[in-house]
């Protein structure tokens, strides 16, 4: 992973409303842009940036890049992100919403043979504060400090972060994993990546309904992580028809369990000793005990 | 987006998975022109599950009591739910049935061949005996033979049940499938394969790309319901049945805030959410537009006693949602009363969005615990 002020990020889509609207922003926050891609465009700048048709033409003039963050149409998300890697690029942000899971499914079977981290679909991206910003967050909702922050949900991240800087605690990173029913890198990936982030002293993971990967999550936090965790699942009160019918019978086959409700996921956390918060203001407060706790240890 | 039975079978159909002779019968009078023998099964086609138990599946034994079981079938709802059409099939003698599907596992990420050796419509027991196997890599004809042993299959029927699945995967792909399920899956005495019934739901964020499938979405009949017209707007709604109308930015976010009602003792009478700035099918100066349908849309409801609006905003400003709100305030506050409203903003322009909404005499709360307080209280004082 490498997520910092000297990356040098390639944007896939700048002429998309979307892709122009954040390609300055991130910029403004000190992230290096060094290219923009679009089909059609190359040759023109976009508020200052260079602008080219294909990605590898793009790192013939300015080298090799760390990061790519995508903002093209969900049809073509599979086709921009295997551009990139197959240019060499081994980080990959997909801000677009709406991929088509299959294609998810052939974009990762290549992302792992060739080790590249793919974030989202449908993400906010990533955000070191003070450092980089990769994506949609409110820079204004986040300062640096120590608690890393893993989600699913855009808005309801910046939520939790806004919680917490207004509490005093400032987070080391906060990554969208995405909201689309197949994402590139899993809770898992990033419980590890921040386990082993020097700044990272406690981890939040925000979840949802709908799918089992929470409760994949918590099996490994007990097995593998040895920084606090701390939960928070939206979606109590959410009813039956946001577990679609195919999680009801891939979960049951599972773990011969109910899979994918709020009370199997917070269960789930319990059960491996994580603290689980009824609301996210009650974040910082576990946050503020998690610390001590550790650092009495 | 579900299929219905025929609609499934005609797609296996051509893709060579074996299925009975049918016919669709959208009137009872088209089982005069019933081109399969005597007897025959006549079937509900709904979008729900249980149509066996509810009377929607029945055995005819000739053109009379063939048209007072359709007449009967096409008066009966399921869950609610009326048929248009029946599906008139062959009757079929079976040795035993199985349970095969295919979806795509969350946590994998990767599609999983599911099979149970008990078939039919006791799900506890068919899941019970299911067995799964992740297709890892491209898709070749040994994971189905890993699930066919797995299920305890034997002899023929591991090469036969291998192939069929392979079909199945063929179909899952080339259509963007989120699940092919046949349950039952028939086993003849010959050892022959049928499928007796079959589930397709199609992804809806691939729709785009299969016109034909597309196709196949059921036509609103009427008017437009509110869900449906929320649909069609790119907003989300939830009906629940409370008295507190709900506009959220992004989907985490409104769940959290269902949440936090609920537990504050309030009633949630609709959820909506309006999508946040950096949605691709929307331009991100579009979210004032996007309140503003939404709550319209939300205010339709009966019943509402109070309404929360929770906008975290980025590049829009505050000051340009409260413009919105209060708007419709003033144009509603003519012809109808408005229930009070709490609005929780966070952004940019804060100040000038507390003025805004100030003349309007519409509260802005920063905090959430304290707009959820506030709206908990505003609709419980009004009777």
């Amino acid at each position: 992973m490498n997520f910092t002020t000297d990356s040098k990020v390639l944007i896939q889509g700048i002429t998309e409303p979307i892709g122009a609207t954040y390609a300055p922003l991130m910029q403004a926050y000190g992230t290096q842009i060094v290219a923009g891609i679009s089909p059609g465009y190359g040759g023109e700048k976009h508020q200052g940036i260079p602008v080219f048709d294909m990605v590898e033409q793009a790192l013939f003039q300015v080298g090799m890049v760390d990061t790519t963050v995508i903002f093209v149409p969900p049809y073509s998300v599979l086709d921009a992100a295997l551009e990139a890697i197959a240019a060499g690029i081994r980080q990959i942000i997909l801000m677009t919403e709406g991929v088509p899971p299959l294609d998810m499914v052939r974009l990762i079977r290549k992302a792992e043979s060739t080790e590249t981290l793919v974030v989202g679909p449908n993400s906010a991206g990533v955000i070191v504060p003070g450092e980089i910003l990769l994506g949609t967050h409110p820079t204004d909702f986040y300062m640096p400090g120590s608690v890393g922050l893993i989600s699913r949900s855009g808005t309801l991240t910046h939520e939790v972060a806004l919680e917490l800087t207004r509490a005093g605690f400032g987070q080391s990173i906060a990554v969208g994993v995405g909201g689309d029913r197949v994402v590139g890198s899993s809770f898992q990936q990033w419980l590890q990546i921040l386990e082993e982030d020097d700044k990272t002293e406690v981890i939040v993971l925000l979840g949802g309904v709908g799918g089992d990967g929470e409760e994949v999550a918590a099996r490994y936090i007990a097995e593998a992580i040895d920084k606090p965790v701390i939960a928070y699942i939206a979606g109590r009160n959410a009813p039956k028809e946001f577990l679609g019918y195919t999680e009801a019978i891939a979960g049951f086959q599972l773990s011969n369990t109910r899979i994918g409700d709020a009370d199997s996921k917070i269960a789930a956390f319990i059960q491996a000793q994580v603290p689980v918060a009824d609301r996210p203001s009650q974040i910082p407060a576990l946050v503020k005990q998690a610390l001590q706790t550790s650092a009495i240890a | 987006m579900d299929l219905l039975e025929y609609q499934a079978k005609e797609l296996f159909n051509e893709m060579g998975i074996p299925v009975l002779p049918s016919q669709r019968i959208d009137h009872p009078k088209d089982l005069k022109g019933l081109k399969i023998p005597y007897p025959v099964v006549l079937k509900s086609q709904v979008y729900t599950g249980g149509r066996g138990k509810a009377g929607g599946i029945r055995f005819v034994a000739n053109t009379i009591d063939a048209v007072a079981a359709a007449q009967a079938i096409f008066n009966l709802p399921i869950v609610g739910q009326y048929p248009e059409v029946l599906l008139a099939e062959a009757k079929y003698e079976s040795d035993r049935e199985l349970y095969l599907a295919i979806a795509i596992s969350q946590s994998t990420r990767r599609p999983v061949l599911l099979g149970s050796q008990v078939g039919g419509i006791d799900l506890e027991s068919v899941i019970q005996q299911m067995q799964q196997v992740v297709v890892d890599q491209e898709f070749s004809l040994f994971y189905a033979r890993r699930l066919a042993l797995k299920m305890g299959l034997t002899g023929q029927l591991i090469e036969s049940v291998s192939q069929l699945l392979e079909k199945m995967y063929r179909l899952f792909v080339q259509n963007d499938l989120d699940l092919v399920e046949i349950n039952p899956l028939a086993v003849s005495p010959a050892g022959e394969l049928m499928a007796l019934d079959g589930k397709i739901i199609v992804n809806d964020a691939a729709l785009g790309r299969h016109a034909d499938l597309a196709a196949l979405q059921p036509k609103t009949i009427g008017h437009q319901n509110r869900v449906t017209i929320a649909a069609s707007s790119g907003l989300h709604l939830l009906e629940l049945e409370g008295v507190i109308a709900t506009l959220c930015s992004g989907m985490g976010l409104a769940l959290a805030t269902l949440d936090l009602v609920t537990a504050a003792g309030g009633k949630v009478a609709n959820l909506l959410n309006v999508g946040d700035e950096s949605q691709f099918n929307a331009l991100a100066s579009s979210l004032p537009e996007r309140v503003a349908q939404g709550l319209e849309l939300m205010l339709q409801g009966r019943g509402i006693k109070a309404v929360l609006i929770n906008v975290l905003t980025n590049t829009i400003s505050c000051r340009q949602i409260a413009t919105v709100v209060a708007n419709y305030v003033e144009r509603r506050a003519y012809g109808h009363s408005v229930p009070p409203m709490v609005v929780r903003l966070v952004g940019k322009e804060l100040e000038q969005a507390r003025e805004i909404l100030a003349a309007v005499d519409v509260p802005l709360v920063q905090s959430l615990d304290e707009a959820i307080a506030q709206v908990v209280l505003l609709s419980q004082s009004r009777t």
